[in-house]
């Protein structure tokens, strides 16, 4: 396999997802700056937090769902319309930067693996797609699901599945075995779930989008709420332990290698918390958390871009040293299951059984 | 040419060579030869580096003078065997015996830092049996020193050089975890691996001394190969840009280009400094106490050469066991080719270890091996087909076509000490007027049935592992151990566990030297665990008035 054909294949997933982009895009507006701005950092709008969130409207309780009622949660009320979309819209914005973390990470790691197998390059073709699936959604003000976009999706969580039996096989089948060798330097194993995390967030979003009135939003039957901050805190969970790995595997020779491995698992504590405890408006501890995990995840590209540097040429030998250095995409996943547990946050917040 | 370290000191005028930076330098105390300093070393490498650290730290006055030059491996060390010949002690030797040493490449150096510059990296610990080995296996002589207080400075010396080793070691009793975490294994290492379970014996990661993860202003290894000829990265961890700038900021001075020519002693009978050579003239460093730390072959000739009215037979030789029973390690190899590329020059050459042999009594000889895989340079590899099959010309240039897919396995083996085996002095003179060392080596009985087992065992296991064409190189050794043996009898040894001559109370020898007998595996860890251990002595000796 020669880098020739490696860049081929880069250069191939990217036009798909291009493509994908385009297919899925049809003339959106943008949103204004100030309304962008309070996305990005999962803040309501000021009118919407006194509004929607304390005075949301009740439209009565729907059914309990079996596994619902045979979990003991309570019965949930319906959410507003528009209540749903922002919340969809955030999840879309979740999935898309997890699926962008993955992109730009499983294309340099395949890449440095010289794509020795064709199905390397499924994760480069399924993450594009997803991203741009995400960016569509995060685009898409119409309530309801959409079919392309969910089937994306759904794609996306089946080849995480996949590519954890391939990376499983890959490291069993070299000597040692399930061995820290190979952990440390076989397909990694915790790298595929991150696509079918993407693909989760993206399908919840789907999920709470879908409005049957006077529902409430459901995820496998299960409040979509508590079931989003179960999801992102679990997601969490698996990124700090393959963090914990590598980071293992760097003999945690710089102190900040500890951060990944303690802000995190807090913020996932406070997830499950949150998707089992009894309902509560006010989760601001939670919510700083999540934010502070978020900006972790960005941070952390910046201690990677160091890791680079203390690399034999450092940056100047930027084409050797990003494959050798700590992996540059890798932090943001954290920030992308952040914004998930922020954007259940909300959900929950604006109707608290949600 | 003005500049070039091998033939103009750096270390001198307040500072020396910054390791670490291009062209930079490190502030750095400085003696005039009339101060009597605590402590002068002579030899920089594994023993004297680290010891000449130690003291230092421990506050005394240290000055440590190697013959070999002051590199910055950053901008001194280019990727080329032929050049990289530079590191290598080549000066004079006479050779001779039934099994004549190859002496140069394999093993001595010459250069601030000695042979660990160009060392292969491979960290181990000794059985701790072997510490015992007369009583507790039957052959060869019991150290003065017990193996746990040495498992303490193994300890001490792989945090210190942050060796990278396996999470768990399969043999002997437990030890900690290793700093840093083992290198990904090149297809050289998977291939001994293969082997091993097809055979069913234990392999694992070899503890190795070059760094998997950043430090300080030390790279983490690029796995390019060139170890045992230079490391350009500093990813090694050799004592040049461990030991040495740690003794540096203690205060210590090191010298370089600074031969010593002989050792003096004093009306007392004790030592009074040395003689050395150094910019084009003999100069003389006075000093309260005298470390050798040459290495087994300089080490016995300078106390030879320094013999006297007082000391006839040399210095430190009552016992008349200076220069005796130097034992080497056997390091035969079995060769074979594999239908897929190996490329096993890439990453240091021997990343999988089994120390099974070492750890399984139930062998018809006395001692052990351990075995790993190898990675030898093209220009290494065309000497060994040469040397091996004769190859030249045409066929040489066929053979070298195969090159990526050969695979090999080489032995770390012990031999056993014999008085026969040793150093005296020549008629002939070096280039400063000194008396060359002749070097006198014959394999035993036990020697060869230990290497008739390793190779048959290994045929075995490549053979497992899928490789065709397998051949034997038979006739290889490695590692200058013994000349100058510690033990706990003034006449039967010339150090005692400090490393203090039993003859003269301010002369110490602490290097591989001293070791009674040298077991399955790699030196310089315990050379360097033995050095922790006597400044640690030293330091106590000096509180209780015992120096
Ligand atoms: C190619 C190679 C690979 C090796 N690989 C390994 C390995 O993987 N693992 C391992 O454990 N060991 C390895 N060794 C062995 C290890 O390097 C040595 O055992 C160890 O360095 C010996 O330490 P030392 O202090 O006794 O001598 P050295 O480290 O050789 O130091 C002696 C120093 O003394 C200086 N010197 C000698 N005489 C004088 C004098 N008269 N005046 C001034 N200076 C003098 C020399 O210039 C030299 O710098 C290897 C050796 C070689 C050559
Ligand atoms: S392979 Fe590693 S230790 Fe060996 S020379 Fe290269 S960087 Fe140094």
């Amino acid at each position: 396999m020669t880098t020739k054909q490696a860049g081929m294949g880069l250069l191939g997933s990217l036009a798909v997802g291009v493509l994908g982009a385009a297919l899925l895009g049809r003339g959106r507006a943008a949103p204004p700056v100030r309304q962008r701005l309070l996305d990005i950092l999962a803040l309501p709008p000021p009118v919407a937090r006194q509004v929607k969130r304390l005075h949301a409207p009740r439209l009565g309780d729907t059914p309990r769902g079996p596994l619902q009622r045979w979990l003991g949660i309570p019965p949930s009320p319906a959410i507003g319309r528009a209540a749903r979309v922002r919340a969809a819209r955030r999840l879309n914005r979740s999935a898309g930067l997890l699926a962008g973390s993955v992109l730009l990470d499983s294309a340099l790691e395949h890449y440095r693996g010289s794509f020795r197998n064709p199905a390397m390059y499924t994760p480069l073709g399924v993450s594009a797609l997803s991203l741009a699936a995400s960016l569509h959604g995060k685009g898409d003000r119409h309530s309801g699901r959409h079919p392309f976009r969910s089937a994306i999706y759904a794609a996306a969580a089946v080849t995480g599945i996949l590519g954890t039996g391939f990376h499983l096989y890959n490291i069993m089948r070299r000597p040692g075995g399930f061995a820290w060798q190979n952990l440390f330097y076989g397909a990694p194993l915790g790298a595929p779930m991150a696509i079918s995390l993407a693909g989760l967030m993206g399908s919840a979003a789907e999920h709470v989008r879908d409005d049957r009135p006077g529902m409430a939003p459901r995820i496998f039957g299960l409040p979509a709420g508590r079931m989003l901050a179960a999801m992102s805190g679990a997601g969490i969970l698996g990124t700090v332990g393959e963090a914990g790995l590598l980071h293992f595997r760097g003999a945690y020779h710089n102190p900040a290698m500890f951060l990944p491995v303690t802000m995190p698992p807090a913020a996932s504590a406070l997830l499950l918390n949150t998707a089992l405890a009894p309902a509560r408006r006010n989760r601001w501890i939670t919510r700083w958390w999540l934010r502070l995990t978020a900006l972790l995840g960005f941070a952390g590209v910046g201690f990677h871009a160091y890791g680079v540097q203390r690399n034999m040429g450092g940056w100047r030998n930027w084409s050797q040293n990003l494959l050798n250095g700590p992996p540059l995409p890798a932090p943001p996943s954290f920030t992308g299951l952040a914004l998930a547990g922020l954007a259940a946050l909300d959900l929950l917040e604006d109707e608290p059984d949600a | 040419m003005s500049d070039d370290p091998r033939f103009t000191p750096r270390a001198k005028d307040g500072r020396a060579p910054d390791v670490f930076r291009p062209g930079a330098w490190v502030p750095m105390r400085q003696h005039s030869d009339d101060d009597e300093v605590d402590f002068v070393i002579v030899g920089s490498g594994a023993g004297g580096g680290t010891l000449a650290c130690k003291l230092a730290e421990h506050g005394f006055s240290v000055v440590a003078l190697d013959a070999g030059p002051y590199w910055r491996p950053l901008e001194d060390f280019a990727s080329d065997e032929a050049e990289q010949s530079k590191l290598y002690w080549t000066d004079d030797r006479i050779s001779t015996g039934e099994n004549p040493l190859q002496l140069g490449s394999n093993n001595s150096g010459k250069a601030v830092g000695g042979s660990t510059v160009h060392f292969a990296m491979v960290s181990l610990r000794f059985r701790p049996e072997w510490f015992k080995s007369r009583t507790m296996l039957g052959y060869g002589f019991d150290w003065p020193l017990d193996w746990r207080e040495m498992w303490h400075y193994y300890r001490e010396v792989e945090d210190a050089l942050k060796i990278a080793g396996p999470i768990t070691y399969p043999w002997g009793p437990p030890r900690p975890r290793y700093p840093y975490r083992a290198h990904p294994l090149n297809a050289a290492a998977m291939a001994l691996a293969r082997g091993c379970e097809a055979m069913g014996i234990s392999w694992t990661e070899t503890p190795i001394a070059t760094l998997s993860a950043p430090r300080g202003l030390a790279h983490p290894c690029v796995y390019r190969g060139f170890c045992v000829t230079g490391c350009s990265t500093n990813a090694k961890q050799s004592a040049l840009v461990t030991w040495i700038p740690r003794a540096i900021a203690a205060g210590a001075e090191i010298r370089d280009l600074a031969m010593v020519g002989r050792v003096e002693t004093g009306p007392d009978g004790l030592a009074t400094g040395v003689h050395y050579h150094r910019e084009g003239r003999w100069r003389f460093q006075k000093a309260r106490n005298v470390v050798v730390a040459g290495y087994a072959i300089e080490t016995p000739r300078l106390l030879l050469n320094s013999a006297n009215a007082r000391y006839p037979d040399g210095l430190a030789n009552s016992s008349g066991l200076v220069g005796k029973y130097l034992t080497v390690q056997a390091n035969q190899a079995a060769w074979g080719k594999t239908e897929a590329e190996v490329r096993s020059y890439k990453a240091p050459p021997s990343l999988a270890i089994t120390e099974h042999w070492n750890y399984d009594d139930d062998k018809d000889f006395f001692g052990g091996y351990c075995y790993m895989s190898q990675g030898p340079l093209p220009q290494l590899w065309a000497n060994t087909q040469l040397n091996a099959h004769g190859l030249w010309g045409e066929p040489l240039m066929s053979e070298m076509q195969d090159y990526n897919h050969q695979v090999g396995l080489k032995i770390v083996g012990e031999m056993m000490p014999q008085e026969r085996n040793g150093v005296t002095l020549a008629e002939d003179k070096d280039q400063y007027g000194l008396p060359i060392p002749r070097v006198s080596y014959s394999w035993c009985d036990n020697d060869k049935a230990l290497i008739a087992h390793s190779l048959g065992f290994m045929e075995k296991a490549l053979q497992a592992a899928g490789a065709k064409d397998i051949w034997r190189q038979e006739d290889d050794t490695c590692h200058l151990n013994g000349g100058a043996r510690m033990g706990d009898d003034p006449r039967s040894s010339v150090v005692d566990a400090d490393c203090r001559s039993w003859d003269i109370r301010n002369l110490w020898i602490c290097d591989g030297s001293v070791f009674p007998t040298v077991g399955g595996v790699n030196p310089s860890l315990t050379i360097q665990a033995i050095a922790c251990r006597t400044g640690d002595r030293i330091r106590q000796m000096a509180a209780s008035g015992a120096l």
